[in-house]
């Protein structure tokens, strides 16, 4: 083994990572290298030393010095409170809106609709020469014409025409 | 109580429940930002503003990683902002935070106590004087003893990388430190 394998092992040996093989492995090298040997004992003094003894506290009363801070943040700032809560209030109002939007769109009662001209035409088949046609078709030129008169004043309703 | 149990009520704002969580983490939360600090005055005051910012947070807090470990990485993250902020303005390790350590070791002579208590200073001293990096994570893995899962699960570090970063803050805190520690002395030699 070389001294850089060594530190390698005597580093992981710090926090007892290494397996039973490599701890011997380990030993035989720190017998016969000095140099790794006072390494080994410097990061050994390192490590014990850097703990200190006894854990430190925190000063007294620290709870309720704690909760008082942040019962004072609240008293004192309102608006933070809201806007801890302003996310969840938007988000809310929001479903709360498309919710209520959806169900008056849904609810609500459809008008009838009168179709134009052209929509009856695509809509409900209705061929526009069948008119024309039926003008065509007479034989007299008096009942043609006045069927061509009644045809410009309008009236949508072919059956209420003149008929010769 | 359990611990999700006092999270969920602390996230509805029961002051209470969030009382009982500080009480079972402030010592673990003022013993790791005192590493950073080395002052008990400024690490409580540390300590309080790292609880304040977390029950400010717990509307955040998902139960993906645990609750120790979040409030770790807000200490640690807090912890880091300070050492930042106060660059080159560190109080050296006074007397009196190490005197009544080095007073309660037991079965030794006064003169060991001594030894002892200068080479605690020089190597809190060296350790004061590393990057960042290195500092958070020798502080967490051998001041705090933490686990290397648990500093992986703070740090968002894979383990491998925790170990190359220890070894390397390790080998450099043994550098600044040469010449500096009567390394024969005491009982640390093989």
């Amino acid at each position: 083994m070389d001294c850089k394998k060594a530190e390698l092992f005597l580093l992981r040996s710090l926090d007892g990572r290494t397996t039973p093989e490599e701890k011997a492995r380990l030993q035989a090298h720190l017998e016969s290298c000095s140099s790794c040997r006072a390494k080994d004992a410097e990061f050994r003094l390192i490590h014990d030393l850097i703990r200190p003894r006894t854990a430190p506290e925190p000063l007294p009363y620290f709870k309720e010095r704690l909760l008082a801070k942040i019962k004072g943040k609240e008293k004192s700032a309102p608006a933070f409170l809201w806007v801890k809560w302003a996310h969840r209030a938007v988000a809310f109002s929001l479903a709360a809106f498309l919710f209520f939007g959806a169900g008056i769109l849904l609810l609500r009662t459809q008008d009838p609709l009168e179709l134009s001209q052209t929509e009856r035409f695509l809509l409900q088949d209705e061929n526009p020469l069948d008119e024309a046609a039926s003008i065509l078709d007479q034989k007299k030129a008096e009942d043609r014409n006045m069927m061509l008169i009644f045809a410009s004043v309008g009236d949508s309703d072919v059956s209420r025409r003149y008929r010769p | 109580m359990d611990e999700k149990e006092l999270i969920r009520r602390s996230q509805a704002g029961d002051g209470e429940a969030f009382g009982v969580l500080v009480e079972r983490y402030k010592s673990k939360v003022f013993s790791l930002v005192y590493g950073f600090t080395r002052d008990r005055t400024a690490a409580d005051d540390l300590a309080q503003e790292v609880f304040i910012k977390t029950y400010y947070s717990l509307p955040k807090f998902k139960s993906e990683s645990g609750f120790g470990t979040w409030l770790y990485r807000i200490a640690v993250n807090h912890a880091k902002d300070y050492l930042r902020k106060n660059k080159g303005r560190q109080r050296e390790v006074s007397l009196d935070d190490v005197g009544e350590q080095a007073l309660t070791a037991e079965n030794r002579s006064p003169e060991e106590k001594r030894l002892e208590e200068g080479r605690r200073r020089v190597i809190q001293d060296a350790l004061a004087r590393l990057p960042e990096k290195d500092r958070v994570i020798l502080t967490l893995r051998d001041i705090e003893g933490l686990s290397y899962d648990e500093i992986s699960g703070i740090l968002k570090l894979s383990p491998g990388t925790v170990d190359s970063r220890l070894h390397r803050a390790r080998r450099k805190l043994r550098e600044k430190l040469a010449g500096r520690l009567d390394w024969q002395g005491g009982d640390h030699g093989l």
